[in-house]
């Protein structure tokens, strides 16, 4: 069948195969005579100098040869590894009980998670993202939002001042004046930022975050408003959420209305949270005040207008159950790394 | 403001419990903080006991006579020791049979005292939890009163009392009545004000007093009346209890109803001893700056010219709007009074409140608006009750000084607006309805409305406040939910935001823990932060503390008050980052620039302890290569950085401090906080942290460009240098040489181990990999550029080829 020289070839090659304990035995063997100098290589690469009868027979019974022995090497190789691998375990101890290694877990800060959620409720209806200084002018903190000096309503606000006309700014309205002073209206804008009151205790902090959003435009009602904070209620708090409209009072809306919604924690039924109320306290809004529109350069009586302005703390706080405000700027790792 | 609900119910005939008004009144924008019974917790059974007889005295106890009184209750008589100084026959008093209760709790019973059996208790108004009062003796009741009475209603007691916190736009329910007149617009009952009667006598008040106003921009109107032959005494129960349930401190019968009225009504009175005021005169002027003038509380204060006084030609005699004067204070001696009712211009009011600190009730609505037609009739109702309660006459007529009259407001409203604002809106007739509830006349054209705003709603100034009125009383449940139409805009969050999401993710992604901190800057631990070239930080003017007086000028200061903070708290080991703002003054529109910066900071071990991680702690390295990290994540990759030693920002030590180049732009600075930082914050191991100023960091970069994959098998080869001890050279400065040396083959160069030779020298190794776009690279191809940058590299640099 084969060839003498061949043959006598592949048989020394299947016994040392077959004698090799260990796969770096085994690559030698394959190098001795599969390898560039290796004994079957070389009568294949010779066979030019055979008598031209000769050559098929001995050039397909070396090919033969050669697939034979690579697929006996493949075969013993695989089970050498196999069993190396196992000898190595062993000799590891190995013991699945012990802890991981565990790539460090890195965490956001919850007030970021909130911030995130939020802004990503509103990035999907349409609201793009505005920012502004938290350094603010009177003018644009206060005065354009229908706040003059010596107005009692800045009780409502109280304030860092820097000095007669800068201040560090009381909510992220400032931004909604500065979009619309640069763009004719439609607007639908989130103003997302920290906020500065001149307060502190376990639920006011004196730096804070707040996310506000306007929607000025043709055709915009309270009904709009409405809708709107029902599809954000249902997002941010679970789709058996509720909210309720109040009537309430602030300079740059008319009509306003403080919002709440159905507390999730007992879904109304009244809980130490809510105080027994069943409804959480959660923004203040309204329709843009036809004031503050005339100080944009907008016609109150060609456009019309809503705004919403809520704290993240506030949110985060009810989310998480936090009850007190400072631990978001404490930054103590152990508070922190419950989020991650 | 506190409110008991009784009092409401004079003006309005409702059907509801105080709880249900509450819940009417928040519905419709008025906020109610609490509704709160009257009477002490725990107080219970007391009723209304006349003393019948007294019946045996039993000595001494304590300082006081101990007496055995008969009580009775209209149906039982009870045997009780008494020791107050006012028991007398025929005095009905507070008494608590056995089975009442006081407040905490205590239970009456029957006793044995010096050998008598005493039949209940009777009680002083301490005892009762009504009151300060004790050693006068017992509470006692008028006459009229009859016994067994239950005490509490007797007194007015069983009430609940409204705590009401009004918005600043409506200084009208600053009162029972407006409150009142809320409440019958809401529920359609019918509102009926108080019945002012007046008896006035003969003499005119014009020829007793004279009004004049010499600032009439600040005193809109200035009412007096006068009356006369009063004496003043405590205030009959009734109105001392009224004025308690509301949390005001009873004084005197005269200055009792003004508060009273000032309650009820909302307008803030004030009466004068008319005996005291030099000339019969009023002359209402700003004050003179530094003029000295002492308040009724006794305090001397000094005035600007900004500030309006009440005075007589001689003096101040009160500080207008604010509080009254002690050179005119009416006391037990007054005989006459001098009432004033005016109206001063909020604006002027609330800076003077503010700049003296005198926060009062008469302030607080002056500030707010006050009702400028109302006034008359306020100072009408209380001279009728000062007159009734502490005798009197009340002169003939009121001097009224009113410069500046009040024009008639009149608005329109469009339904269509109402629909327009609302997105719904009541029929025109149920419109008119609610407006004319709340006390606003209003005539119907059909869809137009024309609406006449009284005095008392200043807050109605536009067609949309009256939209929100009508809104209010109809429900804000009645606004529909819809969605507006509109253009669809493609929306995203800013280029800011989202270079600020890819630093958190690639941090957060790299096992930190994202920290917050205030943006407030102690200036004494900020100066060990700040750096050579850094101005004045921006300062506060308001602080709420003097470690918080500045805002943030150094990037470093709030992640290194988050490790101080942690290490403080036993947790050693703090890896931490902020994305945050710091500020400097600048010229601009506010005054001040804000960088954005994302800071790292880390102490203590490397890694979470663990079987595997080893003792390793953070260093330098770690604080760079999180900087290279966040610099990759920005699609600056550090192929492209180089460092520079030192930087702009302070707080780092001198020798461990260098910057982060990308081009010429310094991208970040990183090293080791330095040791008087670190004990400012009183941290007492080492930090190192690096800060990456977010403006100048390339974002959003050129979109990368795709590389076509290799072809060819890459070829890798290693080359190791050994610098001598104290050999000025850097691995980047060699690096370089190696990139240039090697030629377009290089296709990457990594450093992979530093070795320091116990003698000081050091081992740099590099691995280099080589590869070419269009054949593969032969053995010999390879030496010979080795070789080349081996020798190249030795030769420039006189360092020694480490031989594998």
């Amino acid at each position: 069948m084969g060839h003498p020289r061949v043959d006598a070839i592949a048989r020394e090659a299947r016994e040392a195969a077959a004698a090799a304990a260990s796969s770096a035995e085994l690559e030698r063997v394959r190098v001795a005579y599969l390898g560039r100098q290796g004994l079957l290589t070389q009568l294949l690469r010779a066979l030019g100098t055979l008598p031209p009868q000769e050559r098929p027979l001995v050039g397909a019974a070396a090919n033969e040869a050669k697939r034979a022995l690579e697929a006996l090497l493949d075969e013993r190789l695989a089970a050498a590894q196999a069993r190396e691998r196992r000898d190595a375990r062993a000799r590891a101890r190995l013991d699945l009980t012990l802890p991981g290694r565990r790539p460090p877990l890195g965490v956001v800060h919850p007030l970021t998670r909130v911030h995130d959620e939020i802004v990503a409720i509103f990035v999907g209806l349409g609201f793009a993202v505005a920012e502004g200084p938290e350094v603010e002018t009177d003018e644009y903190n206060f005065e354009l939002l229908n706040l003059p000096p010596d107005h009692p309503a800045r009780d409502m606000q109280d304030t860092f001042y820097i000095s007669d006309a800068a201040l560090l700014r009381t909510h992220t309205s400032p931004v909604q004046i500065r979009t619309m002073k640069a763009q004719r209206p439609p607007v639908r804008i989130i103003c997302p930022g920290a906020v500065y009151r001149r307060d502190a205790d376990v639920t006011h902090s004196p730096m804070f975050h707040q996310v506000e959003g306007l929607a000025v435009d043709r055709r915009i009602t309270m009904g709009d408003l409405k809708g709107t904070l029902e599809l954000f209620a249902r997002e941010m708090f679970g789709p058996r959420s509720r909210i309720r409209f109040r009537p309430s009072f602030f300079p740059f809306t008319e009509p306003s209305a403080e919002v709440d919604v159905l507390c999730f924690l007992c879904a109304g039924g009244g809980c130490r949270v809510c105080r027994q109320s069943g409804w959480l306290e959660i923004l203040g809004s309204g329709m843009v005040h036809p004031q503050v529109l005339r100080n944009v350069g907008y016609d109150p009586e060609e456009v019309t207008g809503w705004a919403f302005g809520m704290g993240i703390e506030r949110i985060a706080m009810l989310k998480y159950g936090i009850d007190d405000i400072r631990l978001f700027f404490d930054n103590d790792l152990r508070f922190l790394r419950q989020f991650a | 403001m506190k409110i008991p609900y009784g009092w409401i119910r004079e003006f309005v005939d409702l059907d509801l419990g105080p709880a249900e008004a509450a819940d009417r009144l928040v519905n419709a924008g008025i906020e109610v903080a609490s509704v709160t019974p009257l009477a002490p917790p725990g107080l219970a059974g007391v009723v209304v006991g006349e003393i019948e007889a007294i019946e045996r005295e039993l000595g001494e106890s304590r300082g006081h006579r101990l007496r055995l009184c008969r009580v009775w209750t209209g149906r039982e008589r009870f045997g009780v020791v008494c020791g107050a100084p006012n028991a007398r026959v025929g005095a009905r008093a507070a008494f608590a049979p056995p089975g009442a209760t006081l407040p905490g709790g205590r239970r009456i019973g029957v006793a044995q005292v010096h050998g008598v059996e005493s039949q209940g208790m009777l009680c002083s108004e301490r005892e009762l939890g009504l009151g300060e009062e004790h050693e006068a003796g017992l509470l006692l009741v008028d006459g009229a009163v009859r016994p067994g009475a239950d005490l509490l209603a007797a007194l007015g007691l069983d009430d609940q009392v409204l705590e009401v916190e009004v918005t600043p736009n409506r200084p009208d329910c600053l009162s029972v009545l407006g409150v009142a007149r809320e409440l019958a617009a809401l529920t359609g009952a019918r509102l009926t004000p108080p019945r002012v009667t007046l008896r006035e006598g003969r003499a005119p008040a014009r020829g007793l007093v004279r009004v004049r106003i010499e600032a009439s921009d600040l005193c809109h109107r200035f009412t007096a009346r006068v009356i006369t032959d009063v004496r003043v005494g405590p205030s009959p129960a009734w109105l001392a209890q009224r004025l308690r349930a509301a949390g005001l401190r009873p004084i005197s019968n005269v200055v009792d109803v003004t508060n009273y009225v000032l309650w009820e009504l909302g307008h803030p009175l004030h009466a004068f001893d008319y005996d005291t005021v030099a000339e019969r005169t009023i002359v209402v002027r700003r004050a003179r700056a530094g003029e000295r003038f002492t308040t009724l509380d006794g305090q001397e204060r000094t005035l600007t010219d900004a500030m309006l006084v009440i005075a007589d030609p001689a003096r101040a005699i009160g500080l207008a709007g604010v509080m009254g004067g002690a050179n005119t204070e009416v006391g037990d001696g007054t005989t006459r009074v001098l009432l004033e009712s005016a109206y001063f211009q909020p604006a002027s009011i609330r800076r003077t409140s503010r700049a003296l600190g005198l926060r009062t009730d008469a302030a607080y609505r002056f500030e707010r608006g006050a009702d400028v037609e109302a006034l008359v009739q306020a100072s009408a109702r209380a001279a009728g009750l000062i007159a009734e309660l502490a005798g009197g006459t009340v002169a003939r007529g009121v001097v009224d000084a009113y410069p500046r009259r009040r024009r008639p407001v009149r608005l329109r409203l469009r339904m269509a607006r109402v629909r327009r604002v609302l997105g719904v809106a009541p029929t025109a007739a149920h419109a008119r309805r609610i407006l004319t509830g709340l006390g606003l006349p209003t005539r119907g054209r059909g869809a137009l409305l024309d609406v006449q705003v009284p005095s008392f709603r200043r807050d109605l100034a536009l067609e949309d406040d009256l939209v929100e009125e009508l809104i209010r009383v109809w429900g804000y449940d009645k606004l529909p939910s819809t969605l507006s139409g509109g253009a669809t805009v493609v929306a995203r969050e800013s280029d800011r935001l989202r270079q600020e999401a890819l630093v958190r993710r690639a941090l957060v992604g790299a096992g930190l823990v994202e920290t917050i901190s205030y943006t407030f800057s102690d200036p004494a631990r900020a100066a060990v932060l700040r750096g050579p070239a850094d101005g004045a930080a921006v300062a506060l003017r308001n602080p709420l503390s003097q470690d918080a007086a500045a805002l943030r000028r150094s990037p470093l200061e709030g992640v290194l008050g988050a490790v101080a903070t942690n290490l403080r708290r036993q947790q050693p080991d703090v890896r931490v980052f902020e994305i945050g703002v710091t500020f400097e003054p600048a010229e601009s529109e506010t005054g001040t620039r804000e960088p954005r910066w994302a800071v790292v900071a880390l102490a203590g071990a490397r890694a979470d302890a663990s079987w595997y991680a080893g003792e390793a702690r953070v260093d330098a390295y770690d604080a760079k290569g999180l900087a290279e990290h966040v610099l990759a994540a920005l699609g600056t990759p550090a192929a492209l950085v180089g460092t520079r030693p030192g930087g702009a920002l302070g707080g780092f030590e001198p020798d461990c401090h260098a910057t982060v180049l990308a081009g010429d732009q310094a991208v970040a600075e990183f090293g080791e906080i330095a040791a008087a930082a670190r004990a400012a914050f009183g941290i007492d191991v080492p930090v190192f942290a690096a800060a990456l100023p977010l403006d100048r960091v390339p974002y959003p970069g050129p979109p990368p460009r795709h590389q076509p994959l290799p072809r060819f098998p890459a070829v890798q080869r290693d080359l190791a240098f050994v610098l001598g001890a104290g050999q000025p050279l850097t691995a980047a400065a060699l690096e370089a040489e190696l990139a240039r040396e090697a030629g377009p083959l290089l296709r990457g160069l990594v450093l992979f181990d530093v070795f320091r030779f116990p003698d000081g020298r050091t081992s740099l190794a590099w691995r280099l990999v080589f590869q070419a776009e269009d054949r593969t690279l032969t053995d010999d191809e390879v030496n010979e550029v080795q070789e080349r940058v081996a020798r190249r590299v030795t030769e420039r640099f006189g360092v020694t080829l480490r031989s594998a």
